[in-house]
């Protein structure tokens, strides 16, 4: 088979497997992808003007832009369609899940991240660290509270409260959600940043000195 | 053309390329959230393009590499069950996306903007930075890979 040929049968295969993929498409709205851009857009020119050497001037702007001095904290509700995160004035966040629609890891991650709370979202993955960073119960709160082994048992309306200020240095929150035939699963659990594991297999029980709660199904 | 009108019209075809490319429905949707998210950030320059869905593929493929190298030294402890629709899943674990997952970054760029997008070699290459031969290059020896890897389309050789 000659050089054409053999590019003819690639190209044919390969069309033919993205156009059986016709049942595949973004569920991520407009308005998350311009929400995120906005955002790296302010980015960029803060670390401009930071990089330009006008310390002062990006100070002043953190601000303006947060209403108290020495903190990045600002108050304020992102809402998508999978969960809404609500920064709250005493410093904390609130996320409420929505059941019914799968969370998307990185838009999830940039959110948090951005109202102050380090940590890794990952889909059908979940790390550890063994032993984990103490603190967790004074960095997570949960609404309603797991009780015992309870924590497995489903949950309408998850809404999970963090304490940014209460993240032990040197720890991140690990926060990994799995699809199950059943509905969703996510375990929670501290973990040192850059020494972690990651497993793929979907937990069984909670993880130690963690949380792990069980909600609805998505809608297909 | 406004963001809105090429989000709209092009984003689900990024998506299936991209899913062919890391096999992983909802890292794909991730990926390309962020292509077009900098595509937003870039669009003055990027709408001027002769392709600009192919920039946004290119600009979410970029983002799997980064992580990749971020991440390359945790420990996969095993595999999860993932409901996929058995359709979906014939055609993400076949023998020829395996072998496509498997080429260089590079040789999959081109095999991805010159077969998927069908993009002349001319564009690949303005896309890629590298010179028309270099990208004929890697298409060959990419074609021949995944040629290799898929020894059910030999049906002509097998035959004579």
């Amino acid at each position: 088979m000659n050089d054409d040929s053999a590019l003819g049968t690639v190209r044919d295969s390969l069309t033919t497997a993205r156009d059986s993929l016709t049942e595949v498409q973004m569920s991520t709205p407009l308005d998350t992808i311009v929400r995120h851009g906005r955002a790296a857009r302010r980015r960029r020119r803060l670390t401009g003007l930071a990089g330009a050497g006008a310390v002062a001037v990006t100070a002043a702007l953190a601000v303006g832009l947060t209403g108290t001095a020495g903190s990045a904290h600002h108050t304020g509700i992102i809402r998508t369609a999978a969960f809404t995160l609500a920064s709250n004035a005493n410093g904390t966040a609130t996320l409420t899940i929505n059941p019914r629609v799968l969370l998307d890891p990185g838009t999830l991650q940039r959110d948090l991240n951005r109202d102050g709370i380090p940590a890794v979202v990952t889909a059908g993955r979940f790390c550890t660290s063994s032993p984990p960073p103490a603190g967790f119960r004074r960095v997570v709160s949960f609404q309603p509270k797991p009780q015992g082994s309870g924590h497995q048992r489903p949950v309408p309306d998850p809404t999970v409260t963090f304490h940014p200020a209460a993240m032990p240095a040197g720890a991140e929150l690990s926060f990994g959600n799995f699809q199950l035939a059943d509905g969703q699963q996510t375990s929670f659990v501290l973990i040192g940043t850059g020494s972690h594991t990651c497993t793929r297999t979907a937990p069984t029980a909670p993880p130690r000195e963690g949380v792990m709660l069980r909600y609805g199904r998505p809608a297909s | 053309m406004e963001f809105a009108e090429f989000y709209e019209s092009t984003r689900d075809d990024c998506l299936r390329i991209v899913l062919l490319n890391v096999g992983d429905r909802l890292l794909a949707e991730e990926l390309v959230a962020e292509g077009f998210t900098r595509a937003w950030v870039a669009w003055r320059k990027v709408r001027d393009l002769q392709a600009p869905h192919a920039w946004v593929v290119r600009a979410a493929l970029n983002v799997h590499v980064s992580r990749w190298r971020r991440h390359r030294h945790e420990v996969v402890l095993g595999s999860h069950d993932i409901a996929v629709p058995a359709d979906q899943d014939t055609v993400l674990s076949s023998d020829l996306m395996t072998a496509l997952r498997r080429l260089p970054v590079r040789q999959r760029e081109v095999i991805t903007l010159r077969l998927l997008l069908d993009l002349d070699t001319g564009t690949t290459a303005r896309l890629l930075g590298i010179a028309p031969g270099t990208v004929r290059a890697h298409l060959h020896k990419a074609v021949t890979m995944l040629r290799s890897a898929t020894p059910r389309h030999d049906g002509q050789e097998i035959r004579k």
